[in-house]
């Protein structure tokens, strides 16, 4: 049987965490889910320094953009140029419907760009299809 | 004489007030110079006057002193009266020179001012000086006046427009930030009442229900607010045809237009220079509007155009509920309804944003109704339209 896969949510919104968590948890993949507040921390988690040593290597990054400290997009930019962690795909996954956060997102190498919807029923099926494409149709490095 | 240096000598100075100025003289004879103070006294001005000979000396004034106005000698021997035109041309002075010298003919005399020179008074003619230095100084006064009004109003448009943006950044910047937390509301008051709403009574699933119907409702005013924002940012104007326009807004109301079964007449609408995507939009919200707002009958909607003067009028006509008189201008403005939520849905942003749109694009928009005969939205687009390229993607 496939390990269950392992997902790193950097976001510093306890509440979409919150929602996040409640949809993923309630799916057939068994992700298990890792939270980082900010930007910072993810590149701390993704390099395995100070506190993250022990850290899984995740197989798919759900980044929101605006975040205290480093934001999204220079964890896109980070990643996306170290030959050690570009093969894991990132999902930008933020509040922001603008046109040049979305356009500037893929410019760094973004592998998807979702807006996450107002409404809860269209979070819930945001999220869901998020893995459910990740995990149930594409092929991912190993 | 030539025309251009000829003034009428009827100028009485008798009958003009005193006016004061003063005065630099650029002249290398002293006797010279004293006929020209008391022409100019004997015109009725009270002069103050200095007198200097080379060009170094003129410059030198010039730092200590502004005069009102330059008379200098054609020939000074070492240099000539019309450097020192340049010479207050480079140091970035308004102040008019007037030539005071003895004949040089009509060619030179025309050529001095071509160069610049306010006029030019032969010696022998003295008499039509004090008339020539009033009409120097009161044209000198008009530009000033003018390059003051000028100045204004080029402060009060960069102030208007920073002013513009800021408001413009503001509500964009508001809109977006207001979304995160909307959204938690909506999201986790929703999850409440899916999640324990057999735990709750009657009343807290009443007031569940109300907050969540307010931010659902505060949600879509935060879009409609950003939309509206939105208007006028990365705009491209192209020259394109406004039937195509009328098309692809047809396209994105197919539901509506189905649903009513309305006919919408339109077609040899003119080519104007617009932003492709707000064109659309502005088609869109007006025919949108007159399927939304349709009385009993099944909404019959033309658009026109036809030109007038420099622009064009264009018209959304429809044969819907209509507008009571007053009410004509209240519709553009944002978050203005006529009507509750459960007649007509809406926020009250899409006259608004129409109103924006026209105006960007240099036009007016206003709307001839009658409340139960229907309503006619006209909008202006200017007709010429110069750079930009034509739209071949049509």
């Amino acid at each position: 049987m496939k390990e269950p896969p392992d997902i790193l949510l950097v976001d510093d919104n306890p509440a979409d965490v919150g929602l996040t968590r409640e949809v993923l948890a309630a799916s057939t993949h068994h992700s298990n889910i890792h939270n980082v507040p900010d930007g910072e921390e993810a590149i701390a988690f993704l390099r395995r320094r100070g506190k993250y040593t022990e850290a899984a290597r995740p197989d798919l990054v759900m980044l929101d953009l605006n975040m205290p400290r480093k934001g999204g997009q220079a964890v896109l930019a980070e990643v996306k140029t170290d030959p050690g962690l570009r093969t894991i795909p990132i999902v930008v996954f933020t509040t922001s419907h603008a046109d040049k956060d979305i356009t500037h997102s893929y410019e760094l190498g973004a592998n998807c760009y979702v807006s996450k919807p107002g409404n809860l029923g269209d979070y819930f099926s945001a999220v869901q299809s998020i893995e459910e494409f990740w995990f149930g149709f594409t092929s991912l490095p190993h | 004489m030539s025309e251009t240096v000829t003034v009428d000598q009827v100028d009485v100075p008798e009958i003009r007030p005193i006016v004061r100025f003063s005065a630099l003289l650029v002249e290398d004879n002293l006797a010279d110079s004293e006929l020209v103070l008391r022409e100019l006294r004997r015109g009725g001005f009270e002069v103050t006057c200095d007198v200097v000979q080379t060009a170094d000396e003129f410059r030198q004034k010039l730092q200590s002193t502004t005069p009102d106005v330059v008379l200098a000698d054609y020939n000074l021997g070492s240099w000539r009266g019309m450097e020192a035109l340049e010479i207050l041309r480079s140091a970035g002075l308004d102040i008019p020179l007037i030539l005071v010298s003895g004949a040089v003919g009509d060619v030179t005399a025309v050529e001095c001012i071509k160069q610049g020179a306010t006029d030019y008074v032969l010696k022998d003619s003295l008499t039509r000086l004090p008339a020539s230095v009033r009409r120097a100084l009161e044209e000198k006064q008009v530009r000033k006046e003018r390059r003051q009004a000028e100045a204004d109003l080029a402060k009060k448009a960069a102030e208007l427009a920073r002013s513009n943006r800021d408001l413009e950044q503001f509500a964009y910047v508001a809109s977006h930030d207001l979304q995160e937390p909307l959204r938690m509301v909506a999201a986790y008051t929703q999850l409440l009442a899916e999640r324990y709403s057999d735990q709750l009574d009657e009343n807290a699933r009443k007031y569940i229900q109300y907050t969540l119907e307010g931010a659902l409702r505060m949600q879509t005013l935060v879009q409609d607010l950003l939309t509206f924002s939105r208007v006028g940012r990365n705009r491209t104007r192209t020259h394109l045809a406004s039937d195509a326009a009328v098309r692809e807004a047809l396209k994105n109301l197919q539901a509506a237009l189905q649903e009513s079964g309305a006919v919408v007449h339109h077609g040899g609408l003119p080519a104007v220079g617009a932003d492709r995507m707000q064109l659309v939009q502005l088609f869109q919200n007006l025919i949108g509007n007159a399927i939304k707002f349709r009385g009993e009958k099944a909404p019959v909607i033309t658009v026109r155009a036809e030109t007038s003067e420099s622009e064009w009028v264009f018209s959304v006509s429809d044969n819907g509920i209509g507008i009571a008189a007053e009410h004509l201008e209240a519709v553009f403005v944002i978050f203005q309804r006529l009507h509750t939520r459960t007649e007509y849905p809406g926020n009250g942003v899409g006259l608004a944003i129409c109103k924006k749109i026209v105006e960007q694009h240099g036009g007016r928009i206003w709307v001839e109704s009658k409340a139960g005969e229907g309503a006619s939205f006209k909008f202006t687009l200017p007709a010429s339209f110069a750079d930009g390229e034509m739209d071949h993607t049509q």
